[in-house]
């Protein structure tokens, strides 16, 4: 009979670490992989999942049936896109819907670590509240950004190969993805701020969603009230618009109201990076009126001013 | 600067001083703290927090220096990777398994994910949370809590660990154990502590050091054993001719009064017993019991 092996059991005790210990770039990153996780839900319960499932539903819808609508229009050639919406329609679209998405997912990245006061064990780990903020922000910039870029190559490919010649049409409208990549990163940053700017004042996610949903939509219902065209006059010549002219409540101070309007102010942006009429709403073309610096300037503001706000709370968090 | 190993000063306060506004948190306080664990007691309001924060680089002195493993936390913040922090208030996610919860706080601490892995698993399991890990920390009851607390404040293997009133919520029996893991963290892994509480009996358990706080000044900074034994009584307890060994007691130089049946002889030292032994023997009386009994901190600073 073969002799039967004994195990014995040691307790090793308590044993000192001595692998590599890398610091604040690890600790950064760290942070920024735990708030994709946290915001896609990944590792979560299914009920987590809803929302951000939601919001890539949202963000790829617009974009299948635009291609579709590419796909079967008439006549649809290299250089001729009459009626069909592009890239720059796909931004007004998805950007109001990124933006409530965003309202309402982003602030978990904030509200939870203040409600259950992980925070204070960041802090005093090799993190600076400027990392906190900077690596929260970024995750949330990170899912946003994929998203909107995923929808503008799907556009992309299917308005390439819905064209009768792919490669001219590649050859021709190449420009569209350095614009898409710059609007896209412009919508992403103002959607990311915003509510991450809310959520460093309150514990609770429903509060800061609430709160930016409502001052989106008071801010559009008000300026759209007093920008809206009581009375517009559009003269057409040969299929060319000579006149769109458009009276308001608020006469020539209509278009500095406008400005009013923070949801449409990353799809102004936007449709200046595209070099396009802003259309989405009156507000957007009364702004379009402006001197292109005016709008440019406030979405710096409002994008850098929250995003100063969030750091200051911060850093007065840590003391 | 950085940490040398080996060094035998590992948290120093040169005429530190905290204010806010007018008031003054902490009023230019020196005091050291080596190896081993070390109480900072002191009654709400003394500046135990101020101090605790200080040491962690989450606020700068008004004047002096507060530093920690060589250098100061408030310049360089790359100190606190080899620094643990168990704060006294909540601060456990309640939807992470803890298992996930102490991988993640490893990692922000400066390790590997591989290796934060692994020092997840056998951190909690030298806090006695083995089975339990893979378990949502919000399904935990106080004392498990409490346990992960500590976990994250050791996960990284730190030099030195400040806990917060780290027994604060548990009953008696969960005080108990928590002491006791705190005792094992000092002896056994070899982690030098910083206490901070307002429990004289907790220190008093735990730290072989105590300094003591009160209105932002230092009031005591010593050994707790040097502390006690400076003050050590003895009781003595006879059937009979209580009275006439008394007289003979004081008769001798020693400092003696009653409590209850029990003569009481305060600041008792070693020559002192001989001498005792001999004025029961000349007394005639009946020795039923003769004991040391050590004041406790409580007696000394309740004073």
């Amino acid at each position: 009979m073969a002799a039967q092996s004994r195990g014995e059991l040691y307790d090793i005790g308590y044993r000192h670490y001595e692998g590599p210990r890398e610091g604040r770039n690890r600790a950064r990153y760290a942070l920024w992989t735990n708030g994709v996780r946290t915001a896609l839900g990944i590792g979560r319960g299914a009920r987590a999942k809803i929302l951000p499932i939601l919001l890539f539903a949202s963000i790829s819808i617009p974009a299948a049936v635009f291609v579709m609508i590419a796909s079967f229009a008439e006549g649809f050639g290299a250089g001729d896109f009459a009626g069909v919406p592009r890239h720059a329609d796909y931004y007004d679209v998805v950007s109001i819907l990124i933006l409530l998405f965003s309202a309402i997912i982003a602030p978990e990245l904030l509200c939870a670590d203040r409600r259950s006061q992980v925070l204070q064990l960041y802090l005093v780990r090799p993190l600076t509240s400027a990392d906190y903020v900077a690596g929260r922000w970024l995750s949330f910039f990170t899912i946003v950004l994929a998203l909107v870029y995923s929808g503008q190559v799907v556009l992309f490919a299917g308005f390439t190969l819905s064209a009768e010649e792919p490669l001219e049409y590649v050859r021709e409208n190449w420009l569209d993805v350095p614009r898409f990549l710059a609007a896209g990163a412009a919508i992403a940053a103002f959607t990311t701020t915003i509510p991450l700017a809310v959520s460093g004042f309150t514990n609770r996610r429903a509060y800061a969603a609430g709160f930016v949903i409502g001052l989106f939509i008071i801010s559009a219902a008000v300026v759209g009230a007093l920008t809206t065209c009581t009375d517009r006059e559009v003269i057409v010549d040969n299929g060319e618009v000579i006149v769109d002219r458009c009276e308001t409540l608020t006469g020539r101070w209509a278009k500095w109201i406008a400005l009013g309007d923070f949801s449409s102010i990353p799809g102004v942006v936007s449709d200046m990076i595209f070099d396009e009429e802003p259309d989405s709403s009156d507000a957007a073309r009364q702004v379009a009126e402006l001197n292109d610096a005016i709008p440019v300037a406030w979405y710096l503001v409002l994008t850098a001013g929250p995003a100063g706000l969030l750091l200051w709370r911060y850093r007065r968090e840590a003391g | 600067m950085c940490y040398i190993a080996g060094m035998a000063t590992l948290i120093e306060a040169q005429a530190l001083a905290k204010h806010y506004g007018a008031v003054i948190a902490l009023d230019g306080v020196d005091f050291r703290i080596g190896d081993g664990v070390t109480g900072l007691l002191g009654p709400n309001g003394a500046g135990k927090s101020t101090a605790i924060k200080l040491f962690l680089g989450l606020i700068k002195p008004t004047s002096g220096s507060a530093q920690v493993l060589g250098g100061r936390p408030y310049e360089s913040i790359e100190i606190r990777s080899r620094l643990g922090y168990m704060p006294e208030h909540d601060c456990l996610p309640p939807s992470l398994t803890a298992s996930e919860f102490l991988t993640h706080m490893a990692q922000i601490s400066g390790l590997p994910p591989a290796h934060a892995r692994t020092r997840a698993a056998d951190t909690l399991r030298h806090v006695g949370l083995d089975e339990e890990r893979y378990r949502s920390i919000g399904e935990y009851s106080t004392g498990m809590k409490q346990r992960v607390k500590l976990a994250q404040a050791l996960v990284h293997d730190p030099v030195m660990v400040l806990l917060d009133e780290p027994t604060a919520g548990l009953d008696p029996g969960g005080r108990e154990e928590m002491l006791a893991l705190v005792r094992r963290t000092g002896s056994e892994f070899g982690i030098s502590i910083m206490l901070s509480s307002h429990l004289m009996g907790d220190v008093e358990s735990t730290c072989d050091r105590i300094v003591v706080l009160e209105g932002g000044k230092v009031v005591e900074d010593a050994d707790v054993s040097q502390l006690t034994q400076e003050t050590e009584t003895l009781y003595v307890e006879v059937d009979d001719r209580r009275d006439e060994l008394l007289a003979l007691l004081r008769g001798r130089g020693l400092e003696v009064g009653l409590d209850g049946t029990s003569i009481v002889i305060d600041n008792v030292v070693d020559a002192d017993y001989d001498t005792v032994r001999d004025a029961v023997v000349d007394s005639g009386a009946r020795l039923r019991r003769m004991a040391p009994q050590r004041h406790r901190l409580t007696e000394i600073f309740g004073r």
